[in-house]
C-alpha cells in the first residue's frame, strides 16, 4: 500500500490556542468587573463606556465567541487534521479565518462599548459585524469541507460529525437571527416584532448554547478524552445515537426561555417536552465520556488534564439535568429572572467549556512544542483553585435565586405583597453577589496560573509548525458497504444535508405557525405605534443596555400583577422591533411603568438612582442630561419601521421633528414646574417619554376585550 | 404537571405530531445501529490512535 508523506499545520492550532488564553483572561476579567458592579455601583465609574448595560454584553460575547470560539477552532484544527489524516485544506484560509475572527472580536468589543447594539442577547453586534461573522464562518466551512474532501481516512470519526453539525446549524441560526433592516452603518431594526422576535431570539439563544457551546465541545471530547486516557471511546454505537438524538431534539427546546409569556402556549409546551427529552442524549454523551475512563481512573489521580476532563463532564451532566428541571413550569415560575439562570449558565461555561478548554490546552501545547508540561504541580493548583471558584460562584447564586424568587412571591396574611419594594429583595442578596465575585476571582487566578505554566512550557520547547505524518493513499470504493450509517460516514455532503434536515424540523414546526397564523398573536385595537420622541427614547434604552437588568413582560401570576400591574399580552408588542422582554430581573419589570411615577421621578432616578431608591445598585446616567438627542436618523428610522409594518402615515413622518419637539417641550415644561431646568433636546427627555409610554396602551381598552387568566402562586 | 401539555385548546396536534416525528427518527437511527458490523465499530473507535503521527512517534520510541 502506497504511503503518502504530509505535514500537519500546528502553527494555526498554536495561534488559536494563544488567542483562547488571551481572550479568556480578558473575558473573565470583564466578568469580574461586572460582578463587582452588581455590588458597588461606583464600579461603573460614572462613565457611559464602562457602565454595566454596555459592559455585560462585552463579557458574554468575549467569553462565548472569543474564549470558547477560539478554543473550538484550536480543538477542531488539531483534531480534524489527525482523524482525517490530512493537512488543513488551505493555509491562506486558515490565516484569514484566524485574523478575521480576531478582528470581529475587537470590533465587537469596541462597538458594544460605544452603544451600538441590536439588543438580541448573545447576538448584540450590529449588522456589519453580522455580515463579517457570516463571511468568516463561510471561510471556516470551506476550509473544513476542503479538508474533509482531501482526507486519507475514508470514514469520518464521530468528532467530525459534531463539527459538521456545528458549522451548518450555527450558519442557519446566525442568518435567521440576524435578518435586520439597516437604517445606517451602525443602526438597524430586526424584521421580526414582539412575540415573533422573542421566539426567533430564544430559538437562536438556546441553540447557540447547543451548537456553539455544546456540539463542538462534544466533538472535542470524543477526540481528546480517548487520546488523554489512551483508550478508545466506550461505545461508538452510543456516540451515533447521542449525535443524532442530540441535534434533533436540541433545536426544539428554545421556547422554554419564554414560559408564561405571551408566546402561544402550544409552543411553550413543545419547548418543555423536548427539554425534558433532552436529558437522554445529553446524559448518554456524558456517560459515554466518563465510561471511556473505565480502567484508567488511576490516571485521573496523576494527570491534571484528566482531572479537568472529569469535572468538565460532570458539569455538563449537572447543567444538562438542570436545564430540563428549569424548563418545568413550576420550577420556572420561581427560578426565571433570578440568579438561578446565571448560576446554570456559569456551571456550563466555567465547568464544561472552561475546564474542557484547559484540559485541551494542557494536552496540545506540550504536544506541538514537543516538551513536557512545565509544571504538573501548577496545573493541579489550577485545577483545585478553579474547582473552588466554580463552587464559590454557583452555590451563592443558587442561594440568592431561591431567596429572591420566594421574596418576590411572598404575601402577608392580609393578602398584600410582603416585599412590595423590589429593592428590598435586591439588597437581601448582595452578600451572595459578593461571594460570587470571590468565586470569579478564584477562577481567574487559576487561569493566570495556567497562562504562566503554558508560557514556561512554550519557552522550554520549540513549536513544530509543520509536523510530519504519513498515511496510505485513499483508494476508491470498490464494493458496497453493508450498512447505511457506514456509507453515510464517508459522504460528508450528504451527512451535512441530513444534519441540516434534522435541525430544521424543530424550528419550522415552531416558527411557521407562529408567524403565519394570526390567532397566535391577537391584535389589540388600542395599541398604537411609538411617537417620534418615544422611538428615539426606545433606541436610547437599547443603547444603554437597560434590557440587561429590566424585563418588559409581566407574567400572569398574582405576585406579578400585584407588583407590576396587568399581565402582558402578545398584541401589545406588535410594534416592538426588537422585543425587549429581557431574561433577568436585577431591577424590577418595566412593562407597566408608564404613568406610574411623575417625570421628575424619572429625571432624579436617571441622574442618581439613590435619590429615589436609597441603596439602589443601578448605575447613574448623567450623560443623558448632558448629551443632545441625535435626530439625524429620525425620518430614516420611521421609514424603516414603516417598511417593517408599523402604520406610520406619510404625514407623521413628515411632521416627525415638529411632533418630537412638541412632546419634548411638554415634558420639559412639566419638569420646570418641578424645579428642574433642562434643555428639551437632551437625551433624558426622550428616555422619559419612552418610559412613560410603557404598557399604557392596554389601559385604553375595556378589560373584557382580553381573556383574564391570572394564576395563583400557590 | 401534565395539564401544561394536555390543555392546549386544540393545538395538541403540534405536540403529538412533533413527538411522532421524533419517534420515527429515533427508530430509524436505532435500526441503523442494530445493523452495524462490529469490525467497523472497532475501526472507527481506533481512528484517533491511527493518525500517522502517533505511529511515527511510537516507531521512533521503539527505535530508541
Amino acid at each position: 500500500m502506497q504511503l503518502e508523506q504530509f505535514k500537519y499545520d500546528n502553527k494555526i492550532v498554536r495561534n488559536f490556542g494563544i488567542a483562547t488564553i488571551i481572550w479568556g483572561l480578558v473575558g473573565m476579567s470583564i466578568g469580574l468587573l461586572v460582578a463587582t458592579q452588581l455590588i458597588w455601583p461606583e464600579m461603573n465609574f460614572l462613565n457611559q463606556y464602562t457602565t454595566f448595560g454596555r459592559v455585560r454584553p462585552v463579557h458574554t460575547n468575549a467569553v462565548v465567541f472569543a474564549f470558547v470560539g477560539n478554543a473550538i477552532f484550536m480543538g477542531v484544527y488539531y483534531s480534524m487534521q489527525r482523524v482525517l489524516k490530512a493537512r488543513m485544506f488551505s493555509d491562506l484560509l486558515s490565516k484569514i479565518h484566524f485574523w478575521g475572527w480576531q478582528l470581529i472580536i475587537v470590533t465587537s468589543a469596541v462597538t458594544l462599548l460605544l452603544g451600538y447594539t441590536s439588543s438580541h442577547e448573545y447576538a448584540e453586534m450590529e449588522w456589519p459585524i453580522d455580515v463579517a461573522i457570516t463571511l468568516i464562518w463561510v471561510v471556516f466551512g470551506v476550509n473544513m469541507f476542503g479538508t474533509i474532501l482531501k482526507r486519507r481516512e475514508r470514514h469520518m470519526y464521530v468528532a467530525v460529525w459534531f463539527y459538521i453539525a456545528t458549522f451548518v446549524t450555527i450558519a442557519v441560526l446566525h442568518i435567521v437571527n440576524s435578518i435586520q433592516l439597516p437604517v445606517s452603518f451602525w443602526k438597524s431594526y430586526y424584521v421580526y416584532a414582539g412575540v415573533q422576535d422573542a421566539l426567533v431570539q430564544w430559538w437562536y439563544g438556546h441553540n447557540a448554547v447547543a451548537f456553539f457551546l455544546t456540539t463542538p465541545y462534544l466533538g472535542m471530547m470524543y477526540y481528546f478524552l480517548p487520546k488523554m486516557a489512551n483508550r478508545p471511546v466506550y461505545s461508538y454505537k452510543l456516540s451515533i445515537l447521542h449525535f443524532w438524538s442530540l441535534i434533533f431534539i436540541y433545536i426544539w427546546a428554545g421556547p422554554h426561555h419564554l414560559l408564561y409569556t405571551s408566546l402561544p402556549s402550544w409552543v411553550q409546551s413543545l419547548g418543555v417536552v423536548f427539554s425534558i427529552m433532552l436529558i437522554a442524549p445529553s446524559w448518554g454523551g456524558m456517560i459515554n465520556g466518563l465510561l471511556t475512563l473505565r480502567g484508567a481512573w488511576d490516571k485521573v489521580r496523576t494527570e491534571p488534564m484528566l482531572k479537568f476532563m472529569v469535572v468538565a463532564l460532570t458539569a455538563y451532566g449537572m447543567a444538562t439535568f438542570e436545564g430540563p428541571l428549569l424548563s418545568l413550569k413550576q420550577v420556572n415560575a420561581i427560578a426565571h429572572f433570578t440568579d438561578w439562570i446565571v448560576a446554570h449558565v456559569h456551571v456550563g461555561a466555567l465547568g464544561w467549556n472552561g475546564f474542557l478548554t484547559f484540559a485541551v490546552l494542557y494536552f496540545i501545547i506540550p504536544k506541538i512544542y514537543k516538551t513536557p508540561l512545565y509544571s504538573k504541580k501548577l496545573a493541579n493548583v489550577h485545577f483545585w483553585i478553579g474547582t473552588l471558584g466554580i463552587l464559590f460562584y454557583a452555590i451563592p447564586m443558587y442561594w440568592a435565586a431561591v431567596v429572591q424568587g420566594l421574596m418576590w412571591k411572598e404575601f402577608t396574611p392580609e393578602g398584600v405583597l410582603k416585599y412590595p419594594n423590589f429593592l428590598a429583595t435586591t439588597l437581601e442578596i448582595l452578600p451572595m453577589h459578593m461571594m460570587r465575585a470571590v468565586g470569579g476571582a478564584l477562577y481567574l487566578t487559576g487561569v493566570i496560573i495556567m497562562t504562566y505554566n503554558l508560557i514556561k512550557t512554550m519557552k522550554a520547547g520549540k513549536l513544530v509548525a509543520d509536523e510530519s505524518a504519513e498515511a496510505p493513499v485513499l483508494q476508491p470504493v470498490v464494493k458496497s458497504e453493508p450498512t447505511k450509517h457506514r456509507r453515510l460516514e464517508r459522504k460528508p455532503v450528504l451527512f451535512m444535508v441530513l444534519a441540516l434536515v434534522a435541525i430544521l424540523i424543530g424550528g419550522i414546526v415552531e416558527m411557521i405557525p407562529t408567524f403565519t397564523i394570526s390567532s397566535n398573536v391577537p391584535k389589540i385595537a388600542s395599541v398604537q405605534p411609538y411617537t417620534a420622541l418615544e422611538l428615539q427614547g426606545r433606541d436610547l434604552y437599547i443603547r444603554e443596555g437597560c434590557v440587561n437588568c429590566h424585563s418588559q413582560t409581566v407574567r400572569p401570576f398574582r405576585s406579578e400583577t400585584a407588583r407590576y400591574g396587568e399581565y402582558s399580552k402578545a398584541g401589545e408588542f406588535v410594534y416592538d422591533m426588537p422585543f425587549l422582554w429581557g431574561s433577568k430581573r436585577t431591577g424590577p419589570d418595566l412593562h407597566r411603568l408608564g404613568g406610574k411615577y411623575p417625570n421628575k421621578w424619572h429625571f432624579d432616578h436617571l441622574l442618581d438612582p439613590t435619590i429615589t431608591s436609597p441603596g439602589s445598585i443601578m448605575p447613574a446616567y448623567p450623560w443623558l442630561i448632558e448629551q443632545t438627542l441625535d435626530n439625524n436618523l429620525l425620518d430614516k428610522k420611521m421609514n424603516a419601521m414603516r417598511v417593517l409594518g408599523v402604520p406610520y402615515s406619510e404625514e407623521e413622518i413628515q411632521n416627525a421633528f415638529t411632533d418630537l419637539r412638541k412632546q419634548a417641550d411638554e415634558i420639559t415644561t412639566d419638569l420646570a414646574a418641578n424645579q428642574v431646568e433642562i434643555r428639551s433636546d437632551s437625551e433624558i427627555i426622550a428616555m422619559i417619554a419612552y418610559l412613560q409610554r410603557l404598557g399604557k396602551d392596554i389601559k385604553a381598552e375595556a378589560p373584557e376585550a382580553v381573556e383574564e387568566i391570572v394564576l395563583s402562586d400557590n | 404537571m401534565f395539564k401544561q401539555i394536555t390543555n392546549l385548546n386544540g393545538d395538541e396536534i403540534y405536540l403529538i405530531a412533533s413527538l411522532w416525528v421524533f419517534l420515527v427518527f429515533f427508530v430509524l437511527v436505532a435500526c441503523m445501529l442494530f445493523w452495524m458490523k462490529k469490525d467497523h465499530i472497532n475501526h472507527m473507535k481506533d481512528i484517533p490512535f491511527d493518525d500517522g503521527e502517533s505511529k511515527k512517534e511510537s516507531n521512533q520510541s521503539l527505535q530508541k
